[in-house]
């Protein structure tokens, strides 16, 4: 691959020697955002050269990087539209008289085995597993059938011939392959595809269920966490993922914070966690949104698979899977917004979701915070640094300046009060490249895509 | 007294939460409704907590202005007290003796609670938003935990169950059927809640409104008639979050919170009469469809 800088090849290939750019933005420029482009999930797929949002409004949006320009080789290829499609519409269960939201939550890509491309997109009940194929060559001169598709009378066929595939301009098409629907009460939140490449996991408020790729009228129940009575509700399930490696291992987040990891062959209902990872709760920070800042909102495993990493409203927690007592590593996001949450509390802001990312080789981590900030903290340096996704900084190739906030006292030159943070723009949805120092970071309504700069 | 107010209104706005999101499109978010409770459930900890201590440190000459100011502040404290008190206890069957679950706690709890020292006020140095003073958050004082609760008096609520559209009293987190909005509907209320609850000593959301119920008929049964076997009581667990969130809405109403304080003084007619109200067209339609619109 000839260009295409490995992480291995830097030493930590984390923010302590990378300068990064501004690449692309993609989405409307219009400061009046239309609710349905609101986007609400980001991926890469497991080579890189997919990228895949879901909005608000039912679609998938699937971006594709260009081979690298042979006058050019050490410029990456730029991300372009490459399908778009309807995964979900707006339904409406007559049963409880709820509509059913269109909102596409969690895509997550499976593992290429052919030509075609397979993702599975789910919105708040049902899950769909979708087949992207390309289509550049068709079948001309067939015996029964006009160039238009109308069928021959065949009493004027005299002669056959064999019809032959001449080359046509690239289509690429998306169609729905299997529907997973009618399994989830609740909301689902997470989808998560299993390392033997043959089951995937879905996770929503109280349960989380086992369900083959080819099966789509049954699913098995691994986690319920519904208690009998209702009224004893505590905590629920805000996020699941499989373990990277090992087919057996997953882990869900809790409300409470507290994160199990279960072992499938333990039993058949893993309701007995096989480790819980709780951090005792400092008593100096309780206040009345304790329980609410605690919440998980996002796990991830690292690509060893011997990490995972888990995001809090504040914070996000790096743990090491043989050590339950509390996180190796813990960030501060946003420590600054803890005197603000009564107001994030009145406004909503406090229940939004922040997911997080890791980069290819773990050695730097990444999650979104408000006015359109996203943090990277590098675990080897220990540095951690903030930049702005903004079309103010969006001229092709500009460097990102590291942004800082200041906390109090004076503010100096180029920091930003606390106070002037614009809630409202947030970035809730990070990516990054598998393989390569770019990354994917969605404001509202617009992907921006930065890559690191090449000398 | 600041703190306190600002405990106030941290409940007026957990709760408008909470009746917003009836409204809300894709159904109640259950992990949003159960972290809100759980604001709810804090603040009106610690409101309950200030109240007390209020009233012991009482001085013995005051100013009457001042007291009638104190006054007006408690009955509009009471007021969302009862609100709260309402939306905890009325709609989980909590035990007579734990009415006041919110305060109240079992030996074992101020263990939990005592954890919260002093210092855990000064967490947030400046704004004022956020109930900073030192005195706000005084866990640490267990005896504010103990103290008895002023309004310890039977607490009496008509509610009216849209499944069912039975007319019960709740008093004291107990429901009895005084009458029904139908002939031939026995004294099906009483039949609720005959199995007194554990007390759970580990703090619990209690929110019905976040129920939903797997496969629940919408027209849930809860009356029966003479006839029927006793076997065919309601034990199933969704029937019962169905009946909860029923009654939950009967008492919140569409009408807001502004309508639940003034609510336990209106009585049932003039409930049906009141235009902001849309249970009188629910019960006239008496459709199950519209039922659940209502529910959820």
């Amino acid at each position: 691959m000839a260009g295409k800088r490995k992480l291995s090849e830097r030493p930590g290939g984390g923010s302590g020697d990378v300068q990064w750019c501004f690449s692309q933005v993609k989405g409307a420029m219009d400061d009046d955002v239309a609710e349905a482009d609101i986007i609400s999930t980001v991926e890469f797929n497991h080579t890189g050269e997919l990228l895949a949002t879901g909005d608000k409004g039912g679609r998938v949006v699937i971006f594709q990087q260009e081979p690298e320009s042979k006058n050019q080789p050490q410029c990456r290829g730029e991300y372009n539209v490459y399908s778009t499609f309807q995964s979900h519409e707006p339904e409406f269960d007559y049963l409880k008289s709820l509509e059913i939201e269109e909102k596409i939550n969690k895509i997550r890509w499976l593992p290429q085995k052919n030509a075609a491309q397979f993702l599975l997109s789910t919105n708040d009940k049902t899950i769909k597993l979708w087949k992207i194929s390309e289509r550049d060559k068709r079948p001309e001169g067939y015996n029964l059938k006009e160039e238009d598709g109308r069928y021959r009378d065949p009493n004027t066929v005299t002669t056959l011939r064999v019809p032959v595939l001449r080359p046509m301009d690239l289509m690429v098409e998306a169609s729905p392959r299997r529907v997973f629907a009618n399994a989830h009460t609740y909301h689902i939140n997470s989808i998560s595809v299993n390392s033997d490449h043959e089951t995937y996991l879905s996770a929503d408020d109280l349960r989380i269920n086992l369900w083959h790729l080819e099966i789509t009228d049954r699913s098995f129940n691994i986690v319920d966490i519904k208690p009998a009575n209702m009224e004893e509700l505590t905590e629920v399930i805000t996020a699941a993922e499989f373990h990277p490696d090992q087919c057996n291992t997953f882990v869900y987040s809790s409300s409470k914070g507290t994160i199990r990891l279960c072992d499938m062959r333990a039993s058949a209902l893993c309701d007995q966690h096989a480790k819980l990872f709780e951090e005792p709760e400092d008593p100096n920070n309780r206040s009345f949104f304790s329980e609410i800042i605690s919440s998980i909102s996002d796990v991830k495993f690292s690509h060893s698979g011997r990490y995972m990493m888990t995001r809090d409203y504040l914070s996000v927690k790096i743990w090491d899977l043989n050590m339950e007592t509390r996180p190796v590593e813990t960030y501060q996001v946003h420590e600054y917004l803890r005197s603000k949450l009564c107001s994030l509390y009145e406004n909503d802001c406090i229940f939004d979701k922040f997911e997080c990312c890791w980069n290819g080789n773990d050695s730097v981590v990444m999650t979104g915070s408000y006015n359109n900030f996203f943090r990277m903290f590098d675990r080897d340096y220990r540095q951690d640094v903030t930049f702005e996704a903004s079309r103010e900084n969006s001229k092709p190739r500009s460097v990102l300046k590291p942004r800082k906030i200041s906390t109090g006292g004076k503010r100096k030159k180029d920091e930003i009060s606390v106070d002037s943070l614009d809630f409202n723009k947030k970035i809730l949805h990070t990516a990054w490249h598998p393989l390569d120092n770019i990354i994917a970071v969605a404001t509202t309504n617009n992907l921006y895509i930065f890559q690191d700069k090449i000398n | 007294m600041e703190c306190a107010f600002d405990a106030q209104n941290l409940i007026s706005i957990s709760l408008r939460k909470i009746q917003s999101s009836r409204t809300q499109r894709g159904g109640i978010k259950l992990h949003k409704n159960l972290l809100v409770t759980y604001v709810l459930r804090n603040a009106r900890q610690f409101y309950m907590s200030k109240n007390s201590l209020q009233t012991q440190r009482r001085p013995p000459c005051e100013d009457a202005a001042v007291v009638r100011g104190r006054q007006e502040y408690l009955e509009l404290s009471s007021s969302f007290t009862e609100l709260a008190d309402d939306f905890y206890c009325n709609f989980t069957g909590v035990e007579s003796d734990t009415w006041h679950c919110g305060a109240h706690q079992p030996s074992a709890q101020p263990t939990e609670l005592a954890r919260q020292d002093a210092s855990a006020c000064a967490m947030v140095p400046s704004d004022s938003d956020l109930m900073v003073a030192e005195a706000c958050w005084s866990c640490a004082d267990k005896s504010s935990w103990e103290l008895p609760i002023p309004n310890t008096q039977a607490n009496q609520k008509t509610v009216l169950d849209l499944d069912t559209h039975v007319v019960t009293t709740v008093t004291n987190g107990y429901f009895h059927s005084d009458c029904c909005a139908q002939p031939k509907q026995p004294q099906a209320g009483a039949h609720c809640y005959t199995g007194k609850r554990k007390m759970d000593t580990s703090y619990y959301i209690v929110d019905p409104e976040f129920y939903l119920p797997d496969l629940v008929p919408v027209p849930f049964k809860r009356m029966r008639s003479e006839d029927e076997d006793d076997g065919d009581l309601q034990s199933d667990s969704e029937q019962l979050e169905s009946s909860n969130i029923s009654n939950l809405i009967s008492v919140l109403g569409s009408g807001g919170l502004s309508e639940f304080v003034s609510w336990q003084q209106m009585d049932l007619e003039q409930i049906f009469g009141s235009q902001t109200i849309c249970l009188k067209q629910t019960l006239l339609a008496g459709s199950g469809w519209t039922r659940a619109i209502e529910a959820f």
